[in-house]
């Protein structure tokens, strides 16, 4: 953990008005959350759907892909981060550093609106709120951690992410049952059904996968990360 | 004492190909760039690939109507609505490198001093993106029609449907072009220009299901229809069924009318007023 490097970092993804993508999908969330009061459907079923459908599987894999392609990314490519890995700091702390970053954007701009959208609709019944804002907030670590890995990797970083994150998760992820398996969405969903009593939230992957499978990709690719940036060579522009 | 020297400057001789082959060389240029021809393979591989992705359900297509004798399994007029996800990503992905660059490496006094008009210019990459999306769309449809007329199911071919598909397929790739250029216009960055659009899009596809379905559930259905308009997709499908006849593609039905394509031109022009204030201000630095 690098305090200068994570100050820079933090300018870099919230500054000007780069804060408004990051808050665009959690405010269309409690947006939703509020017009489903509105209209009288403040059900945990209808709370429940809206937790699946929107914030696990919309906001939280884009704003993960914004936060943890955005801690590195746009370094990348306009090549000021040559000024960074020239400083005597050890290449895994910089990875490291912004991943703790990107993480800590995630709770801010996914956990906590998704805790604020649930407590509109059914309050604390059932810990569906508290359980989705967990899952929520873990898979948005695991999600900081990859599309860091990817930012470093590729230049296309963020277009891979999109179709990782709605062809696979999504299209695949329902057609294949196998592939539910390796899905960051569906971990996040273990970790809420285990944390919440309502009997609409349901998970198709055990907690016994779905904590050592969490643990095991964040880990591995922040150490991914920092193993890359230390061989790292800057290419031109396509 | 002073000298002249000619160092052999040459004059233009040639034809001079006047305005309209300016416009036309920059049209090619950026199309031929959203394809990443005359790039590099690493920047063909993005747009290709989900060419290929929407070519898939076209060959699916040929081979069902071939070995069965039956309609394929997507109808022309929905073919767009049920493949827009890979309509999106690929405008999300190639936009930003339409007009990225030129912003961000501070080219557009280059280009404008030529006889170029910032106007010109805008129009120029508007049509390489139209021209791009539409043949996404319409090369698809095109292979299925031409597959319909030559394994010659039983019962005329869906021909004014095709026609129609293609003309909607026009029409959507103006207003997705014209939307995603106003939005990638605003970051130099490519990787946030792509980010963006694609947040602009999931908003509108995830949230347009959950407030229609909600509202159905609440016994407002009048006014449940009209939250299909909010996504590109369905309200140009809302479009094409006003003018065609031709089914909801959506889980609900459309609200009719002449409000849709309203919506539609308003969207059009409201997206080049973005594009014509984002350039004028750019073009001045």
């Amino acid at each position: 953990m690098n305090t200068v490097v994570a100050g820079i970092t933090y300018r870099a993804l919230l500054g000007r008005r780069r804060i408004l993508l990051l808050l665009l999908l959690p405010l269309g969330l409690i947006g939703l959350a509020i017009l489903l009061r509105v209209v009288g459907s403040a059900d945990q079923r209808s709370a429940v759907l809206l937790m699946d459908t929107f914030a696990i599987a919309t906001m939280l894999p884009l704003l993960g892909l914004i936060a943890g392609t955005g801690v590195i990314a746009p370094e990348i490519d306009d090549g000021t981060i040559i000024h960074l890995l020239s400083k005597p700091i050890s290449r895994p702390v910089i990875a490291g550093t912004k991943f703790l970053v990107a993480a800590s954007v995630l709770g801010l701009f996914a956990a906590v609106p998704t805790y604020i959208a649930a407590w509109l609709l059914v309050r604390n019944e059932d810990g569906i709120a508290f359980g989705f804002a967990i899952g929520v907030l873990v898979a948005g670590i695991a999600y900081a951690a990859v599309f860091l890995l990817l930012g470093v990797i590729t230049r296309h970083a963020v277009a891979i992410g999109v179709i990782y994150a709605l062809v696979w998760e999504t299209l695949v992820g329902t057609l294949i049952q196998g592939a539910q398996k390796f899905s960051i969405q569906q971990w996040g969903q273990a970790i809420a059904a285990q944390l919440s009593d309502s009997p609409f939230v349901d998970a198709k992957v055990t907690l016994g996968f779905a904590v050592p499978a969490l643990i095991i990709v964040t880990v591995g690719a922040v150490l991914w990360a920092g193993l890359r940036l230390r061989t790292f060579s800057l290419t031109g522009d396509e | 004492m002073s000298e002249i020297y000619d160092i052999g400057y040459r004059h233009y001789d040639g034809p001079r190909l006047g305005r309209g082959h300016t416009v036309r060389a920059l049209t090619v240029h950026s199309l031929r760039g959203i394809f990443g021809l005359g790039r590099t393979a690493r920047s063909k591989i993005m747009p290709f690939s989900l060419v290929t992705i929407m070519l898939l359900p076209a060959v699916v297509s040929i081979a069902m109507m071939a070995l069965v004798k039956q309609p394929g399994l997507i109808p022309y007029s929905g073919f767009a609505v049920i493949m827009q996800a890979v309509v999106a990503i690929f405008l999300a992905a190639q936009a930003p490198t339409v007009v990225a660059p030129d912003l961000r490496f501070r080219v557009l006094p280059l280009y404008l001093s030529r006889p170029v008009t910032i106007s010109e210019y805008v129009g120029a990459k508007v049509a390489a993106m139209t021209m791009a999306l539409f043949l996404l769309v319409a090369v698809p449809l095109t292979l299925i029609y031409v597959g319909e007329l030559l394994i010659d199911l039983p019962g005329p071919p869906g021909t004014g449907e095709f026609f129609g598909s293609v003309a909607m397929a026009l029409v959507l790739a103006l207003l997705l072009s014209t939307f995603g250029l106003a939005i990638s216009s605003l970051t130099p960055r490519r990787g946030l220009g792509v980010a963006s659009v694609m947040a602009a899009y999931l908003l509108s596809s995830a949230a347009v299901p959950v407030i229609y379905g909600t509202l159905e559930m609440s016994g407002y259905d009048s006014q449940a229809r009209w939250a299909w308009l909010a996504n590109p997709f369905w309200l140009v499908d809302a479009v094409q069924s006003s003018l065609f006849g031709t089914p909801s593609h959506a889980e609900g039905p459309y609200p009719g009318g002449p409000i849709p394509a309203v919506l539609v031109v308003a969207l059009i022009a409201a997206a080049m007023a973005v594009l014509a204030l984002r350039y004028r201000k750019a073009a001045s630095r």
